[in-house]
């Protein structure tokens, strides 16, 4: 029962070392792909859209301390994208939708309400092209961590807890 | 109506939940000038920044070959710059002799190396490993061989995190170096535009943009950028100028902080003054 809470935690420090060192080597054209919201939807998918919905506010708001960024941003666009993600869960389908290709185009969904949020909320301002942001800042990252998160399906399923 | 209550909860706990943690980041998001909220981050993001150190430093002494190559590159651009720079240095002494000028400033470089970057769009940072025990403080730039590339916004003891250029939330002062004529340098989330300039006003492409004289973060001329792209407003008052950067930030792993905030510029040259008085 305790590990059900902890494991998400210990899971996310070694996932933001990797993000932070290890994904900018992989970057194309300045765009990095979203290793955190990948994790959160699968634990979002797997444990349900009450227990999504908060861990994206905790990782969100270890992410807004750790980074210096506004403090309460990445919370809010985590929380929102983790209670999306949670749409997914069901008995019958969490199996499915973890396993296989739809595991992507939900991390893509997620990523754009998630990459939305953030840009909308840090970068409003009358001046600035809407459809431009939406392009730049959240389908390319969003269609990039979608791709990135299709390695994820080869990690074995015996190893997986739902 | 505690059954009432249950009942309600059975059955919306998800949207409950998702309204009270959204509720709760709009009311941090509000809360973030508050030195406390700010005290709170330097600590977080300290304790973190010093494990992703040992992770950086495997990383960047993999580096380290070509790094040196393009230093010795930059060392001998730079060797044939202060000889230049001597000769200009000389009349200028003599020419300050000739008013009895004095000059008391200076700026100390503190050497730091990058260990993280967030590659946001829109909040771009980097976390440095140079804090307080080196003596920097918020408000000092960020520069390199190339020119600026942000601005210290909270330190810890051993590591501190600079807003880069590409952050939203840096707004500068700078200036044409050529008519200098003054406007504000703002990250869109897209481009670097230099705001408020009138469309009659004489600004190039190609021209090179400083930090302003004026500003009251940077209290002297960095180089920025060069003018990328002018077009006078057809309608407006102000013309669109995009700035493209000197420093390109996604390759940067060495840099200096220049150890000066801008008050105690000012009081340095505020003695100078009277003491000529």
């Amino acid at each position: 029962m305790k590990f059900e809470y902890i494991t998400p935690l210990i899971v996310f420090f070694f996932v933001y070392l990797l993000q932070i060192t290890i994904v900018p080597l992989i970057r194309l054209a300045g765009i990095i792909p979203d290793l955190i919201l990948i994790i959160l939807v699968y634990y979002s998918i797997s444990r349900g859209q009450l227990y999504g919905t908060v861990l994206g506010a905790v990782y969100g708001l270890l992410i807004d301390l750790i980074s210096g960024n506004l403090l309460g941003l990445s919370m809010l666009s985590k929380t929102i994208a983790g209670f999306t993600a949670g749409y997914f869960t069901g008995e019958t389908k969490k199996i499915v939708n973890v396993t296989t290709y739809n595991f992507s185009l939900i991390v893509l969904l997620c990523s754009i309400v998630d990459t939305i949020i953030f840009s909308f909320f840090s970068t409003f301002d009358l001046q600035t092209n809407i459809f431009s942001i939406l392009f730049e800042q959240a389908l390319l990252p969003s269609l990039y961590t979608a791709v990135v998160s299709i390695l994820f399906l080869f990690y074995p399923l015996r190893r997986r807890k739902f | 109506m505690f059954r009432l209550f249950s009942k309600v909860w059975a059955n919306f706990k998800e949207y409950i939940v998702l309204v009270i943690t959204v509720l709760l980041s709009l009311i941090i998001l509000s809360q973030n000038q508050n030195p406390k909220v700010q005290k709170v981050k330097a600590i977080a993001f300290g304790s973190f920044a010093s494990i992703t150190s040992i992770i950086s430093d495997i990383f960047s002494t993999s580096d380290l070959k070509r790094e040196n190559r393009e230093l010795r590159e930059t060392n001998a651009k730079l060797m044939l710059h202060l000889s230049k720079l001597r000769e200009f240095g000389i009349k200028n002494d003599e020419l300050r002799d000739l008013v009895h000028f004095k000059d008391t400033t200076s700026f100390p470089l503190i050497p730091a190396s990058i260990i993280s970057k967030s590659l946001s769009f829109t909040q771009n940072s980097i976390t440095l490993n140079a804090g307080k025990k080196d003596s920097v403080l918020p408000g000092m730039p960020v520069i390199n061989d190339e020119g600026l590339i942000g601005i210290i916004q909270s330190t810890s003891e051993d590591y501190s995190i600079a807003k880069t250029l590409h952050n939203v939330d840096l707004k500068l002062t700078v200036m044409d170096e050529r008519s200098r004529i003054n406007g504000i340098l703002k990250w869109t989330g897209e481009e670097l535009i230099m705001q408020n300039i009138p469309s009659t006003y004489d600004v190039e492409v190609g021209d090179r943009i400083i930090t302003s004289d004026v500003s009251s973060i940077i209290p002297v001329p960095v180089p920025v950028g060069v003018v990328e792209e002018f077009k006078p407003s057809g309608l407006g008052m102000f013309s669109y100028i995009k700035v493209k950067p000197f420093v390109n930030l996604t390759n940067i792993d060495n840099l200096f902080i220049l150890a000066v905030v801008k008050s105690k510029q000012v009081k340095d040259l505020e003695l100078n003054f009277y003491r000529h008085q």
